[in-house]
């Protein structure tokens, strides 16, 4: 009977936008959410969601035509089977095979995050995707090259004079378009969800995780969003010279720290740290029981009398991975609304 | 009753005596255009200063040519002589050297009036810095917003010296939160005379500015060609352009 209805909905919605062009989808499109979600930090402002609006979006996430030659996209790098993270790859590959010193961060629940990229340098969701978009190693194109791409193309003049009115694609609307789809990326099915709803239970291994998971992780991997967006240092070894927030804030105290990530889907998402440095789970736990390297400002949640680490036994990390295999989300990784 | 009788009295003498001095009194001034236009000068001399033209600083001693000097200007209010502040809307600008760009800073619709003195903000303020895509000038297409550390480049200055190791100079100066920030208000005051506006009447303020005073407390090319963040030598670069800029006379 839903999926019915769906269908005829789809088919009005079809000829609704067939008979007349200039009218913007007015019906009930929106980002929705459980209701233990807070309040998203991205309103849309003047940005209006439309579902237009969000296809065009999608449309720009899968298209090569962003990068200056053709041959990256943003799903290039951010592939929804991982989360939207990068095929199990610690370091990307840009345009003409270049490679940064990041790992591309797995993409959900964007609406919720205040700040971008693994050190917190952007405050906003539509400025988003000028770094990527004009960084010379992942896609090295300009923003007004797009625009008149975008422009002499058709299909996606059309489209973008239907979600924006009749006047020259700009940035802002390739912006706009890009935050509309990217906020609607939701991720809240996963079975910690359904058990949070009432709708199925968590075996016992998985239950002890979460009680584990409350007492060692949740202080920065807050519920139900699985991180407190707090950029913090992790005590990871320097690798290279990647100053993390300390690049941004040119500040001591905040060399090397990171934002934390959300560990929603975090079994899809791996390799983990900023630069993917840790292939396993097992590795990451480690790393907090036993491997953290001391720094001036390693984070104090992450000291145990006086010492860096946290407490886990072998048996916690077996319940811990239980837990953290049901924030698996493959209702969201499998969503036909957000594919290409 | 009594009170609103009392009101309807007075609000008709008023009018009445609007209408019957009309021939007394000066017209009603119409609204106009403002110019603000910044003519970019060198060092103390005040020579004049142009882009792709080698240029020597006398407090460094070295030999500069710029390619690229341009800068924000914003939030532009005029006051006028009751006192009233006029501010202009979506008032942002990009103050060129370039001539393929603009060095003037154009307020339409200003409402007629005699005006006393300009406000301005040159950068950006923190409000546009975090409120996400913008356009017009603001658009981050421009090539005046940092990709990586969301915020504009207040202030874009780039050229070759042969003093510099690199043979360049690149200095994006911008930051607009905390100890670094360096967007800042200033009002300059026209002194004796007012600027009128009234309809199609010529009114221009003309600002003198001088990009030698980026390197007024900086280190020399040779020592330092490039800086791209916000940090403290945007802080003082920029602080020391600003301070320097002035008003030197009106067109009216």
């Amino acid at each position: 009977m839903i999926s019915y209805k769906i269908r005829f909905l789809l088919f009005f919605a079809l000829i609704w936008n067939f008979s007349c062009q200039d009218d913007r989808d007015k019906s009930d499109f929106g980002l929705t959410y459980p209701d233990y979600f807070p309040t998203p930090h991205y309103q849309f402002g003047k940005n209006t969601l439309t579902r237009e609006g969000f296809e065009l979006g999608r449309a720009l996430f899968f298209d090569p035509i962003l990068s200056v030659d053709s041959t990256i996209s943003c799903a290039s790098c951010h592939s929804q089977g991982h989360a939207f993270a990068d095929h199990n790859t610690a370091l990307s590959t840009g345009i003409l095979g270049k490679t940064g010193n990041r790992n591309s961060p797995a993409m959900f629940n964007l609406a919720w995050q205040p700040v971008f990229m693994w050190d917190g340098g952007i405050n906003h969701i539509e400025v988003m995707p000028l770094a990527p978009i004009t960084n010379e190693v992942e896609m090295g194109e300009d923003m007004l090259k797009i625009a008149s791409k975008l422009s002499r193309n058709p299909s996606y003049s059309k489209r973008f004079q239907r979600v924006f009115g009749e006047k020259p694609i700009e940035s802002q609307q390739i912006f706009y378009a890009l935050a509309q789809y990217m906020s609607m990326l939701v991720s809240a099915d996963a079975k910690y969800d359904r058990y949070r709803q009432g709708k199925e239970s968590l075996s016992a291994d998985e239950q002890d995780g979460l009680q584990i998971f409350r007492n060692k992780c949740a202080s920065c991997h807050t519920e139900p969003l699985f991180t407190d967006f707090s950029l913090r240092n992790n005590g990871l070894e320097v690798l290279n010279d990647d100053l993390g927030f300390g690049r941004i804030t040119l500040e001591e105290a905040d060399k090397y720290k990171f934002k934390v990530p959300s560990l929603r889907n975090v079994v899809l998402t791996y390799p983990y740290m900023h630069d993917g440095r840790f292939r396993t789970l097992d590795q990451v736990l480690d790393h907090y029981s036993k491997g953290m390297v001391h720094h001036n400002n390693l984070d104090p949640l992450l000291m145990t009398n006086g010492q860096p680490g946290i407490l886990l036994t072998h048996t916690d990390k077996v319940k811990l991975k239980a837990f953290l295999n049901t924030l698996s989300d493959y209702t969201f990784i499998s969503n036909p609304l957000f594919s290409e | 009753m009594n009170r609103l009788n009392k009101i309807l009295f007075f609000a008709i003498l008023i009018t009445a005596g609007l209408s019957s001095c009309k021939d007394d009194e000066p017209e009603t001034k119409k609204a106009g255009e403002v110019t603000i236009e910044f003519d970019h000068v060198w060092a103390s001399t005040e020579s004049e200063f142009s882009l792709n033209k080698e240029l020597t600083h006398p407090l460094l001693g070295e030999k500069m040519t710029f390619n690229i000097f341009k800068y924000y200007v914003s939030n532009v209010r005029l006051k006028a002589k009751d006192g009233s502040w006029y501010t202009m809307p979506e008032s942002y600008f990009i103050v060129d050297a370039d001539p393929a760009g603009s060095n003037k800073v154009v307020i339409p619709d200003v409402p007629g009036n005699e005006y006393t003195d300009v406000e301005m903000m040159f950068g950006v303020d923190s409000t546009r810095c975090t409120s996400g895509a913008q356009t017009g000038v603001l658009d981050p297409a421009k090539g005046m917003f940092w990709s990586w550390n969301s915020g504009y480049i207040m202030i874009k200055a780039e050229g070759t010296s042969p003093n510099s190791t690199s043979g360049n100079f690149t200095f994006h100066l911008g930051g607009f939160k905390g100890t670094n920030k360096v967007q800042v208000t200033k009002t300059y005051n026209f002194g004796a005379t007012a600027l009128v506006v009234d309809g199609d009447r010529e009114a221009e303020i003309h600002m003198i500015a001088n990009p030698a005073r980026l390197w007024h407390s900086a280190d020399k090319l040779a020592v330092k060609n490039t800086n791209t963040m916000p940090n403290t030598i945007a802080k003082t670069m920029s602080s020391t352009y600003y301070d320097a800029i002035r008003f030197d006379h009106i067109h009216n």
